[in-house]
């Protein structure tokens, strides 16, 4: 049965075209993850390149800070910073030469990009500050990430936190262990950056097939002659399920597994136990987390938002007896958060901090400020993204079981 | 076996699609007929256990056939109407998932897929998808899947509509090697499908099973006589408006009439032995002979 209802999802003509623009989409994903901005390598005659090479240029041109994030290291960035930005070549009009000079600046880019977020202000971010930096300055490095915090919550923020939020980000600030240990991540940071489009792309691309998983019975009139079989209104509509499951889940591993694979095997998979405040994403992030740790919640999340957006696909496919009623429920939910999030008001991001879009932006969910008190507890947003959604994805197979059982019985 | 139905009624809203209706089945071959809306396919519906009676009960063997659940769906075989399928699967695999959902055991599954396959004229195009099938290769797959699990009652709807007539002449002759040993219920509003092969006859009109039995009772029972004349193109024109015609021919002689009439509608009129078909054209008069709905 099991293996019938998988045959009946890839030889329809529609799923196909669907598995199809899935492998379109997937290199779409990985091209825009490798050539990523931040991939690229000036060489010493200011011509910039993207891609595997760039990489492994740019991480032999950054082995050289590669270790522990101390005062000194940050001394030694600032001043040799200096040291460039007094150059013709630095200071020339010229597009060449000061992209000569911008490629002997690569090497530090990412500690430049955090310097520069320990010297701003918490919301705020100059790519230059970093100019106006004195070697002696480095000692605020660390101590300025707490301040801003601080400074933020004191000011800017004062209405928008009760105290115990406040400590809650103070504290996770605080339990931050310094000094932090810099290395090549690039690849990481990269994956975890564009993750969300192979698993949009994925859900957005499945929902046609998962939406076909029940509604196919009915628009083929195909359910007279199903409902009337022995296992009609029971194990075949388990097989069903099964089926589904089986196919959200193997094609969300091989897609994300092989997403994953591709783009750390183009850029390297090095700086796993690197924490996520070295990056300019991460470096105001109150958890804790290593760039390996992130792309475990991303894999899982990923996973929990496609068992969660398919799952009701095929609930509403069951309930409605309509694909086309069915397809459109991930679109809605999927781009439902950006339309909301122009509302621009602070309960609003809260509200949209727990959408399940969030499970795909993984990478952008830790950077939130959003608290939410459960239990008496306090969290963030991923504790419960994760609870919710896997409760409901699961939730949604009994009752699309049943939903789909009483279709078979007209009142 | 026993297929009863006690006063099974079933209502949409504010129509009665079927209405009280009592009557029992044992072994043999059934035929429903009856005009576009008469209740056929909802009275079949109900004994497929699609739909519910809005009052009445179905039982088989004494049972109810709700309760039974599974039980009786395991002895049933169902050809709709509408027949549907996936399109994207071929013969074989069609008849094979359709075994694996009436509980057959695989290598009973293959076995029995291959023999039906044999049995309806498709094994050499088994591997070919459905979609590409005639609309009378579509039907014997349906006809296949149907008595897939050896069903103890068939019910086919409408199983001839959309064949051709070397199709329906093949169709009735697996009818009548499939009628051994089980109850098949067979609706038609095309008479011939059933008038050789069935053992009894309901004929159904606005919900009701207006009239029962075996041919020869339905046949007898009917109060019409049957009068074949010959006339002119000017009378006939008459007789068309003044009695219900079962047959017209026209030749080079004027017009020869098939009428149904109490009286002789002609002094040269010759009497004649009713069959089913003029008898259904007496029930169902006008309606006789549309295109079924699905009601």
């Amino acid at each position: 049965m099991l293996r019938y209802e998988l045959k009946k999802i890839l030889a329809g003509k529609g799923n196909r075209i669907a598995l199809f623009l899935l492998v379109v989409f997937w290199g779409v994903s990985c091209y825009c993850a490798v050539t990523d901005i931040d991939v690229n390598f000036t060489d010493g005659q200011g011509k910039s390149g993207y891609g595997y090479f760039a990489a492994q240029k740019l991480r032999e041109a950054q082995k050289a800070w590669m270790g522990p994030l101390t005062e000194e290291t940050v001394a030694a960035v600032i001043e040799k910073n200096a040291r460039i930005i007094a150059t013709p070549e630095y200071n020339a009009d010229d597009a060449a030469r000061s992209n000569i000079a911008y490629g002997w600046m690569q090497d530090y880019r990412d500690i430049r990009n955090i310097i520069n977020c320990a010297f701003c202000e918490f919301r705020t971010y100059d790519y230059y500050r970093i100019n106006s930096l004195t070697p002696a300055d480095a000692a605020d490095f660390y101590p300025n990430r707490l301040a801003a915090l601080k400074t933020w919550l004191d000011t800017e923020a004062k209405d928008l936190y009760s105290d115990e939020e406040k400590a809650f980000f103070i504290d996770h600030y605080e339990n931050m262990k310094t000094p932090l240990y810099y290395t090549w991540k690039q690849g990481w940071e990269s994956l975890l950056e564009h993750a969300a489009m192979p698993q949009m792309f994925l859900v957005l691309t499945l929902s046609f097939v998962a939406a076909g998983l029940f509604a196919g019975e009915f628009s083929n009139r195909a359910d007279a002659v199903f409902f009337t079989a022995c296992h009609g209104r029971g194990k075949a509509i388990k097989a069903k399920i099964g089926a589904g499951v089986l196919f959200v889940t193997g094609a969300y591993w091989i897609v994300w597994g092989a997403y994953s694979l591709f783009v750390l095997g183009t850029l390297g998979a090095d700086g796993a136990s690197c924490m996520i405040q070295t990056g300019l994403g991460g470096w105001k992030s109150f958890y804790n987390i290593s760039y390996g740790q992130l792309y475990l919640l991303a894999s899982f999340g990923g996973y929990a938002g496609a068992l969660f957006f398919l799952f009701l696909t095929m609930l509403v496919s069951a309930w409605s007896r309509s694909a086309t009623v069915a397809v459109t429920v991930p679109f809605v939910l999927i781009f439902l958060p950006s339309v909301l999030d122009n509302l621009g008001s602070d309960w609003m991001s809260k509200l949209t901090g727990l959408l399940p879009d969030q499970l795909f932006q993984m990478d952008l969910a830790v950077r939130y400020f959003n608290l939410y008190c459960v239990g008496g507890r306090l969290m963030g947003a991923l504790p419960i993204l994760f609870t919710v959604y896997t409760a409901l994805a699961l939730l949604c197979l009994p009752v699309c079981y049943r939903v789909f059982r009483r279709a078979g019985i007209g009142r | 076996m026993e297929l009863r139905l006690e006063h099974v009624t079933k209502r949409f809203l504010d129509l009665t699609a079927v209405s009280d209706v009592s009557t029992v089945l044992d072994n043999g071959v059934y035929g429903l007929l009856g005009v576009n809306g008469a209740g056929k396919t909802t009275l079949m519906r109900m004994l497929c256990t699609l739909i519910r009676p809005t009052a009445g009960r179905i039982l088989w063997e004494g049972e109810d056939i709700f309760e039974m659940n599974m039980r009786y769906r395991k002895l049933l075989g169902y050809l709709p109407q509408d027949f549907g399928f996936y399109p994207d699967f071929c013969a074989q695999d069609y008849l094979m998932y359709i075994a694996s959902i009436k509980g057959l055991r695989p290598a009973v599954a293959k076995a029995r897929v291959e023999e039906l396959l044999h049995r309806v004229g498709l094994y050499q195009v088994r591997q070919k998808k459905m979609k590409k099938f005639s609309g009378g290769m579509k039907r014997r797959v349906g006809i296949a899947q149907a008595v897939l699990n050896d069903p103890k009652l068939l019910i086919l709807d409408e199983p001839t509509s959309g064949l051709d007539p070397k199709e329906r002449i093949r169709f009735r002759n697996l009818i009548g090697e499939l009628s051994q040993d089980r109850i098949v219920l067979l609706s038609t509003h095309i008479v011939s499908d059933v008038a050789n092969v069935a053992k009894g006859i309901f004929l159904m009109k606005d919900g009701k099973i207006c009239h029962e039995g075996s041919m020869e009772k339905i046949l007898r029972e009917a109060p019409v006589k049957v009068w074949c004349c010959r006339v002119s193109g000017k009378e006939a024109d008459a007789c068309l408006n003044r009695y219900q015609v079962a047959n017209f021919k026209t030749d080079d002689q004027g017009c020869e009439l098939r009428i149904l009439s109490e009286e002789k509608p002609t002094a040269d009129a010759i009497e004649e032995t009713p069959t089913l078909e003029d008898v259904f054209l007496y029930y169902f008069g006008e309606k006789a002979g549309n295109e079924d709905a699905a009601l």
